[in-house]
């Protein structure tokens, strides 16, 4: 692998930058791997590359039917945070969040990880209760949290309509500093890269069109390339979950919902932080482009269309003129739509499945993006020792039916 | 945007006029008591979720608020049929090949996650 | 007759008694245009509101002997009598709302409960609940046209229907009684909202307003 760097460029500037190496090969599928992994987005690859740098699996296979990052990796609104109330679920994303916080380093590639804080707004009595309650068991885990009232939240947002005149007028909000953004990307590439110069194949344009299953075990995958082989198959498909699962023959908790984001015209810099309102229901933050980048609520019904609906728009827009009345007549540029697998208690799964040597890695809702480097080590951990990581164990799809739900429904925020 | 056929107030509405409730035809089991823990957490949280002909429920939440089924494509998001509650749908998976516009869909670029 | 717990809502006693929009009117005003107003909002305060709800032939026929007109069968049908005073709404297949002059709908109700016996049925007083305002004039469509996601062409909505819709994000029964004439039912909560509403909205019409 070509090293970036600051010399780096300047060497191939000379060369008028004609000589920079692909990132990664576009090699043809073998016969047989040790590992597959089924999805080339941001989890699937950070699994790949875990499982090659850190637990030395390097016959490894990413198969993705579109291209890299091109599901909800590259439809997310980049938000990075850790502030969730279960234990369970703080460890598993606070997992994430120290990887994140080395991550360019690690991958020598920069995601443009950015800690500038997440406020959580409380606009009624009840939300400010919850946000302490959150904030103190976050802190019991070891994740940084703060509560602040109206006038700290005034402080760090100077442009936010914090008057009494709100319809919800702003109480206080939760704060965490290590949290922020990143570029999605940048994620995926990154990722992509590593995974490929330790070895793994990624494989583009190929779709999974089966598994090959033998008395409960599976042995390898179809796909529209030819068969390819392995004892360990990875499902991380996010919105398409269900529809592997029903080619391994057995249903998940999961439904896919259509949600949207937005992104305006790019401004100068004006909000330096990420704001999320639950109750107003919206979250906004600007992109180093300049743009504002906007989501609000899933659909209310299921879809693999990538677009949603109208009403949804026009609701989510709302939450942030409410909230913001200086964006009154900024103008939206794009507006888009991913394909969200959630869950009854708005957590992950993690999970073997009844088909021995089948995982699954789904279910993350509208929050997996700041999941992705947690998410890829622990699965990562678990197909290669065939054991579920310690961090993934209670993210078991069998926790539907034992009752032990791990319910995030406050903490997933916005929408689920 | 949807614009829905109630069949109880026998015409088509505006989608902000309604909201959708989840999968359609799922029966409560009849003696709660007698279910494994399998069978419960099936019944509450397991859900169909299929890329394609999807059964499902729907509120007139502002009109008539009579709950009521819809038969609709998840991917082209078309509405194939809607019908009373009690009744069965006449368009299923099995009756109904990709629809055109569906197909139309899925070969276009992008729409593939 | 039912064993249900009746009591008239409207008593001799000196209590002062308030339309949603008294509030309002305080608050906001109630603008008054001279010849050139293109819309008039007029409230119909204190009517009789009743909701019936049991199976249609059986409530046909005690509303047709108390009342002298039949119920709408028919979905989002609109009925009257002859001095256009009283009316029975559809609004849902088991649901009818009835409208009557104020102080008519205690003895209303007791009639029909008589007739009815031991038929499986409900009626609910909701006349403090909301309140009726009437538009007319020539912007009146036109302001029902940005406020409503309902199709108010006349080839949509012709007089006599009535719908249950959107109303600028509230919900409002929108009903039309006569050519010139259109019908708001709004709730008490959403009133001030709603009035508020049109009078923004029809500021452009030269709104004129009678409490």
């Amino acid at each position: 692998m070509q090293r970036y760097s600051g010399f780096g460029l300047v060497k191939h500037a000379l060369s008028h930058h004609e000589n920079w190496e692909r990132q990664w090969r576009n090699p043809t599928p073998k016969k047989q791997y040790d590992v597959i992994i089924v999805g080339g987005g941001g989890h699937g690859l950070a699994t790949a590359y875990y499982l090659a740098k850190e637990f030395g699996v390097k016959n490894v296979a990413v198969i993705e039917k579109g291209w890299l990052g091109g599901g909800n990796t590259a439809r997310n609104t980049t938000i990075v945070r850790s502030n969730y109330l279960w234990d369970e679920a703080a460890a598993l994303y606070e997992h994430a969040m120290k990887l994140w916080e080395g991550l360019s380093q690690d991958l020598n590639y920069n995601v443009m990880f950015s800690q500038r804080g997440v406020l959580n707004l409380g606009h009624t009595l009840q939300d400010m209760r919850d946000i302490q309650r959150r904030v103190n068991a976050n802190r019991l885990n070891g994740i940084d949290g703060e509560v602040l009232d109206a006038k700290g939240v005034q402080e760090l947002v100077p442009i936010m309509d914090c008057s009494k005149n709100a319809r919800y007028p702003v109480m206080g909000a939760s704060w965490q500093p290590r949290a922020g953004v990143a570029r999605h990307d940048a994620v995926a590439w990154g990722y992509a890269r590593g995974a490929d110069a330790h070895g793994v194949d990624i494989l583009q344009q190929t779709e999974v069109t089966g598994f090959k299953i033998r008395d409960g075990q599976i042995y390898g995958v179809h796909t529209n390339r030819g068969d390819i082989e392995a004892k360990t198959v990875g499902c991380v498909a996010a919105g398409n979950s269900s529809v592997l699962a029903k080619m391994g023959g057995f249903n998940l908790p999961l439904e896919s919902h259509p949600l949207q984001a937005l992104v305006s015209e790019p401004i100068k810099p004006i909000l330096d932080t990420v704001v999320m309102s639950n109750h107003v229901h919206g979250y906004i933050s600007q992109s180093d482009k300049g743009d504002l980048v906007i989501g609000a609520g899933i659909d209310g019904y299921n879809g693999y269309g990538q677009r949603g609906s109208y009403p949804t728009v026009e609701h989510t827009l709302q939450a942030i003129v409410e909230m913001f009345p200086i964006f009154s007549r900024v103008r939206m540029n794009r507006q888009w739509g991913g394909i969200v697998d959630t869950c009854p208690d708005a957590c992950p799964i993690i999970s073997k499945t009844p088909v021995k040597g089948l995982y699954f890695n789904c279910g993350w809702g509208t929050g997996g993006f700041k999941a992705t480097p947690g998410s890829g080590h622990v699965f990562a951990a678990s197909l290669a020792k065939g054991e579920m990581h310690p961090i993934a164990e209670p993210f078991s799809m069998f926790r539907f039916h034992s009752g032990a739900l791990i319910d995030e429904h406050g903490a997933a925020g916005v929408a689920h | 945007m949807f614009y829905i056929y109630c069949p109880y107030c026998g015409e088509h509405r505006e989608e902000e006029e309604f909201h959708p409730k989840g999968q359609a035809h799922i029966e409560r089991p009849k003696e709660p008591e007698a279910c494994s823990d399998e069978e419960w957490g099936d019944y509450l949280f397991f859900r169909d979720n299929p890329r394609g002909v999807h059964h499902e429920m729907w509120v007139h939440a502002v009109g008539c608020r009579k709950f009521f089924n819809v038969t609709r494509h998840t991917v082209s998001y078309e509405i194939l049929e809607t019908y009373k509650m009690g009744e069965q749908p006449s368009i299923t998976a099995d009756s109904q090949g990709p629809s055109r516009e569906a197909a139309a869909v899925s070969q276009k670029e992008g729409v593939r996650a | 007759m039912s064993n249900a717990a009746t009591f008239d809502t409207r008593t001799d006693t000196a209590i002062p008694v308030e339309s949603p929009l008294a509030y309002s009117y305080r608050h906001s005003g109630a603008p008054r245009a001279g010849s050139s107003s293109r819309l008039q909002l007029r409230e119909r305060a204190m009517l009789g509101h009743l909701i019936l709800r049991g199976g249609a032939i059986v409530l046909d026929e005690a509303v047709r002997d108390v009342l002298g007109i039949s119920l709408p069968g028919q979905p989002q049908a609109l009925v009257q009598d002859a001095s256009g005073e009283r009316s029975i709404q559809w609004l849902s297949p088991d649901e009818w709302l009835v409208i009557v002059p104020g102080g008519e709908e205690f003895p209303l109700e007791t009639q029909l409960r008589e007739r009815l016996g031991d038929a499986h049925f409900a009626i609910s007083d909701v006349s403090g609940g909301q309140t009726l305002l009437e538009l007319s004039g020539e912007a009146a469509r036109e302001l029902l046209m940005k406020t409503v996601v309902y199709d108010v062409h006349p080839s949509n909505f012709p007089v006599g229907k009535g719908v249950t819709t959107v109303f600028a994000k509230a919900t409002t029964i929108l009903r039309r009684p006569s050519e010139e004439r259109w019908e708001l039912v709004v709730r008490r909560s959403f009133a001030d909202y709603c009035y508020r509403w049109l009078l923004d909205a029809a500021a452009e019409y030269d709104v004129n307003v009678q409490p």
